[in-house]
């Protein structure tokens, strides 16, 4: 009982919060509205805990209502709290009321303020019930929802045409994921004849590997995941996406919304257990993604275009984990990117709020001196990202190295390249940034100033997390208990049931997996270095848009023109198509409506005048009938 | 059973407090004996009986056909407030002709024998009779209810004769009798019982205005008061098909083939006639009665596809139109006396015109109910639909399905022009004032429409 009532608080009172927020905007005071926002998140974190801390290791139903019922199909609204879901909440209300309380400093002075805050809330509602919903219908609801929130967020400073042009780049293909997504969700219903998650994978343990109708859902699936998750061919909206206020990019677009894709993939690990071809798939386009992203940031400008490609080449790498059927280690980078990714996001905020605005690192430099916290705590993300130990990123990213060690040795090759570009483009943006002297102008450079307690606190205590998060999940050949691994592991049941092969004992040495470790920390190292002898020995700057580059760099620069490449292949043969349709249309189109109308019309116009008014001419025509159905019915045989 | 011994002592108890100086207590009372008798029927609720040596049926169905003919009830008194100050009105009487015209309803929902069913019938519409003439200083009021009652009585004729044919085939009113009497006829029952059956099916059709028997509907519906007209077109529609739901399913569910296509015909036709003749219309009011006979359309269509989910389909569909219609009358109420034509009120489309503007809140009941009868998803009237629709596609009976749907698309069109007027037309619409009682009915009506939109399994967990 008091389980249930802790799983309908969780997401309940965030949408309280949105709910007084949103329709008392303008009329709620500014200082109860910061409370108000973020009071619904932290109590919500408070509950995740007690659930947590209560639960016993058996999975909890919390049915609410019957939702839909057609014919044979019955769609419950109902929460699963289990393992899987637990660890969710746990990081979604965390960082989600971490970044809330952040929010309150950052975004204190702007008009919208109680808007943010409640499209904020209404964030956090929908990703609950992503992460809650105890079938796919619900999960769908919770997944079209955040990208909504997404969209109004990104395009929250609407008078901005290129914020809104992004606000709908992310719209649209997300738009095109969903559409696979709900044609997995069909074929689901089609196949299993449920959506509720334990009768579906509990009725897909009965089926053979490498089955039609499974290979056909894991691929649609995947394609919902591609376009929330930002892999690609559906990753250019996530970079654009960074045109929304700071901390909604460390929210929606690093830390949570985006890994609702891994959510899914792992919450569905049978069916893609069952379908190795699709991992194949997802293996590959992970890769792919990974390293392009990162190479991208190798030569970005823009502090948070570089964050936001990193995001995009992180990702790659949990799909990478997840292809080689690592579910822990992709769970495990999800928990840990939250936290640092957070972190540097949060920092870049309290860069950009300390310089005016500027998010050109060329303008920056030198802020060592005037953002001590800031500058700390972005270092101690800079190396957990880099994956150098004893920090976060080090554990997480090494174990799903290692399983791609494991799965085929030139995945873990590509992989280790991508990380040392990870760990140069990092230090690159470091080292830019705080190092070296200041380059903006004089009149900034006088403003430069800590930001206030309430940003640099969640800041603090993300770099704590961002220590220690990796000793969650020590791995064994380190001394450790690989407790997460061992928590999660009744997700992984009926996975084990259909392939027990690939769940064996591992089969690397604890000396291979030392050495592995050893090349993948020395890798990083030697960038991170590379890094520091390019821009702060030899204090070299990237040049200004106008000198022209070497080729190479010049792709890099333009993000491989894949933009370009869309708008050419894409999107122009559509609105030449559009073009066709509409002029065919206002024609004969417009032609059958307006037809239909007018018709439509006479018919009334004709069938009123049978209205007359008269009784005598009621009742002769009721009498009529009945004869005429009498006859109808005895006399004609039919 | 014990609502209607209470609905009767009630009313009695109503014409007595009609002789107090003060006026005030007769709405509180009325809206209280509504509210006991709904308490007192849930009494009932998953127990079956048969009252009045076995004449009449209290089962779940009946019971939930009841609530909904009594939560009507009570949102067409509680926007009745009206009356109170009106000199001429004789609030005490009408309440009690309202609660004795419930005894009527009830007795049709619940029948297990054809005696009272005609009673049922008679009860309700002699008090429809004179409600519909109850505005006596109207010239349009008294012609509709002359219209009304020698129609009716008209189609009375018919059914009684029916009866008279039921009886001499089978030789009893009881429903189950006639039931046996067919399954033990092995499939040759008396030309008499055929007959019988069709007439009396025809009494019925005209009560919930089928086409072609529904002529008199625009003009007794546009003639009555709009507040009997909200309590006609909701609480006559749902006793009515609840009588021919019991009719049809206990006893003659097995001749379906001979009885069903004439049903399907008159749907369409209905559907047709409804639909199509209130495109053409200038009058609000007047089109919710042509809208009245479209939707009588469509819940004839769960009985022309009768079976498994026949029941719970018209349920639902009477709930969600009788809440949507009854906030749509509650609207035309209130817009209706802003403007006057003639000294009588203005109930044209262009009356609703800016409406949005100066009371955002009734342009959005009106909205929200006009979606709902129109059958926009998200609302209850989409359910009501898609579940009456289902109905027929277990049949088979995809031609009707196909003329539903574009019924309905010809619906969109006529709902909508007030929805346009009230949001883009420009218009002088001032403030108006609503009683708090009467905004919170509204709004009550609309929160469960809404609701019963978005979770329609919170109603089928109670079937």
């Amino acid at each position: 009982m008091q389980t249930d009532l802790l799983a309908i608080l969780i997401p309940l009172l965030p949408l309280i919060g949105f709910i007084i927020n949103g329709m008392g905007f303008r009329h709620v005071p500014k200082g109860l509205v910061g409370i108000l926002g973020t009071l619904g998140p932290l109590v919500s974190f408070a509950c995740s805990l007690l659930l947590f801390t209560g639960f016993g290791g058996q999975t909890i139903k919390v049915p609410l209502f019957d939702w839909i019922t057609v014919g044979h199909l019955n769609i419950p609204f109902a929460f699963q709290i289990d393992q899987l879901s637990l660890i969710m909440l746990l990081i979604v209300t965390g960082v989600g009321s971490l970044i809330h309380i952040y929010s309150i400093g950052y975004m204190k002075h702007d008009e919208g303020y109680g808007k943010f805050m409640a499209f904020l809330n209404l964030f956090l509602f929908f990703m609950l019930l992503l992460v809650m919903g105890s079938n796919y219908v619900i999960m769908f609801i919770g997944w079209e929802g955040v990208g909504l929130c997404s969209y109004l967020l990104i395009g929250f400073w609407n008078k901005n045409t290129s914020y809104n042009n992004a606000a709908r780049k992310a719209f649209v293909m997300n738009r095109i994921g969903d559409l696979g997504f709900l044609l997995g969700i069909f074929m689901i219903m089609g196949a299993f004849g449920s959506v509720e998650y334990t009768e579906v994978f509990e009725q897909a343990a009965g089926f053979p590997i490498g089955d039609a109708t499974v290979v056909a859902i894991t691929m649609l699936l995947f394609v919902g995941a591609m376009g929330k998750s930002a892999q690609i061919p559906l990753y250019t909206w996530l970079p654009d996406a960074m045109a929304g206020p700071t901390p909604v990019s460390a929210l929606i677009h690093a830390a949570t919304m985006v890994t609702a894709g891994i959510y899914m993939v792992v919450r569905s690990n049978v069916l893609y257990t069952l379908s190795p071809v699709t991992l194949e798939i997802i293996g590959g386009i992970a890769i792919a993604t990974a390293l392009l992203a990162a190479s991208i940031g190798l030569v970005q400008n823009d502090i948070k275009k570089v964050l936001a490609y990193s995001t995009v080449s992180q990702l790659g790498y949990m799909f990478l984990g997840l292809s080689v059927m690592g579910y822990t280690a992709g769970m495990f980078h999800v928990m840990t990117h939250a936290f640092f990714k957070a972190l540097l996001f949060l920092g870049a905020g309290s860069v950009i709020h300390a310089v005016a605005d500027e998010q050109d690192i060329r303008k920056m430099g030198g802020l060592r001196k005037y953002l001590p916290i800031t500058y700390w705590t972005f270092l101690i993300a800079t190396i957990a990202i880099a994956g150098i130990p004893p920090f976060a990123g080090f554990f997480s990213k090494d174990e799903i190295l290692m399983h791609a060690y494991q799965h085929n040795k030139l995945l873990w090759v590509l992989g280790v390249i991508g990380s040392a570009m990870t760990s140069f483009y990092m230090f690159r943006l470091l080292f830019l940034t705080f190092f070296g002297r200041f380059r903006g102008s004089e009149h900034t450079r006088e403003h430069l100033h800590e930001s206030p307690a309430t940003m640099t606190v969640p800041l603090v205590v993300l770099a704590v997390l961002s220590i220690i998060g990796g000793f969650f999940n020590v791995p064994e050949a380190l001394g450790g208990e690989a407790r997460l691994a061992e928590f999660l592991n009744p997700i992984f049941n009926l996975s084990r049931r259909v392939r027990p092969s690939a769940f064996g004992e591992t089969l690397l040495t604890h000396s291979e997996e030392y050495m592995l470790m050893g090349i993948s920390t020395a890798v990083a190292i030697v960038s991170a270095i590379a890094a520091y002898v390019m821009y702060v020995q030899r204090v070299s700057l990237p040049e200004a848009d106008t000198v022209e580059r070497p080729v190479v760099q010049k792709v890099l620069y333009n993000k491989y023109y894949v933009d370009e490449l869309y708008e050419t292949i894409i999107v122009k043969p559509v609105r030449g198509l559009g073009d066709t349709f509409y002029s065919f249309g206002e024609f004969i189109i417009d032609g059958i409506v307006t037809g239909t109308g007018w018709l439509v019309q006479q018919a009334s116009g004709q069938l009123r005048r049978l209205q007359t008014g008269s009784i005598g001419f009621y009742v002769f025509a009721m009498v009529v009938s009945i004869a005429a159905i009498l006859c109808l019915r005895f006399f004609v045989r039919f | 059973m014990l609502p209607i011994i209470l609905l009767s002592v009630f009313g009695i108890v109503l014409l007595f407090l009609g002789f107090l100086k003060t006026r005030a207590v007769l709405l509180p009372a009325a809206l209280l004996f509504i509210l006991i008798a709904l308490g007192a029927g849930f009494l009932e609720w998953n127990k079956s009986y048969l009252y009045f040596g076995d004449m009449l049926l209290i089962n779940n169905l009946a019971i939930l056909f009841s609530t909904i003919v009594l939560i009507s009830a009570f949102m067409v008194v509680a926007l009745s407030g009206d009356f109170l100050e009106d000199e001429m009105a004789q609030p005490a009487e009408y309440y009690a002709i309202l609660l004795f015209s419930i005894v009527g309803a009830m007795m049709m929902i619940g029948y297990e024998n054809l005696i009272m069913l005609f009673v049922g019938v008679e009860i309700l519409s002699v008090s429809m009779y004179i409600l519909t003439g109850s505005d006596k200083r109207n010239l349009r009021s008294n012609e509709a209810a002359l219209k009304y009652f020698l129609m009716g009585s008209f189609a009375t004729g018919f059914m009684l004769f029916g009866m008279a044919l039921l009886y001499g085939a089978v030789g009893s009113f009881t429903l189950t009798d006639i039931k046996s009497y067919i399954l033990l006829s092995h499939g040759r029952p008396s030309l008499l019982l055929y007959m019988g059956e069709l007439l009396v099916l025809i009494g019925m059709l005209f009560k919930v205005s089928a086409a072609p028997f529904h002529f008199w509907t625009p003009d007794v519906y546009e003639g009555a008061p709009t507040l009997f007209t909200a309590f006609m077109s909701t609480v006559v529609k749902t006793a009515g098909f609840a009588a021919l739901l019991q009719l049809l399913s206990v006893s003659f569910s097995a001749i379906y083939g001979f009885w069903w296509v004439i049903l399907a015909a008159i749907t369409a036709l209905t559907l047709l006639a409804g639909n199509l003749t209130a495109v053409y219309q200038n009058s609000f009011k007047r089109m919710m009665a042509y809208s009245s006979i479209s939707h009588a359309g469509y819940l004839l269509i769960g009985l022309a596809a009768l079976g498994q989910q026949s029941r719970s389909a018209l349920v639902f569909y009477s709930l969600a139109y009788s809440l949507a219609t009854i906030s749509a009358f509650g609207i035309l109420l209130l817009v209706a006396k802003q403007h006057t034509t003639d000294g009588r009120p203005d109930e044209s489309y262009s009356a609703f015109n800016g409406l949005s503007r100066n009371n955002p809140l009734l342009a959005f009941v009106l909205a929200v109910s006009m979606l709902s009868l129109a059958g926009i998803p998200l609302t209850a009237g989409f359910w009501g639909k898609f579940m009456l629709f289902s109905a027929a596609v277990d049949r088979g009976m995809v031609w009707i399905l196909i003329l539903a749907v574009l019924m309905s698309a010809v619906g969109i069109y006529y709902y909508f022009r007030v929805v346009i007027a009230m949001y883009f037309r420009e218009g002088q619409a001032g403030r108006i004032r609503v009683a708090p009682f009467y905004q919170f009915i509204l709004i009550a009506a609309t929160a469960l429409t809404i609701i019963l939109g978005i979770v329609p399994g919170l109603f089928q967990n109670i079937m």
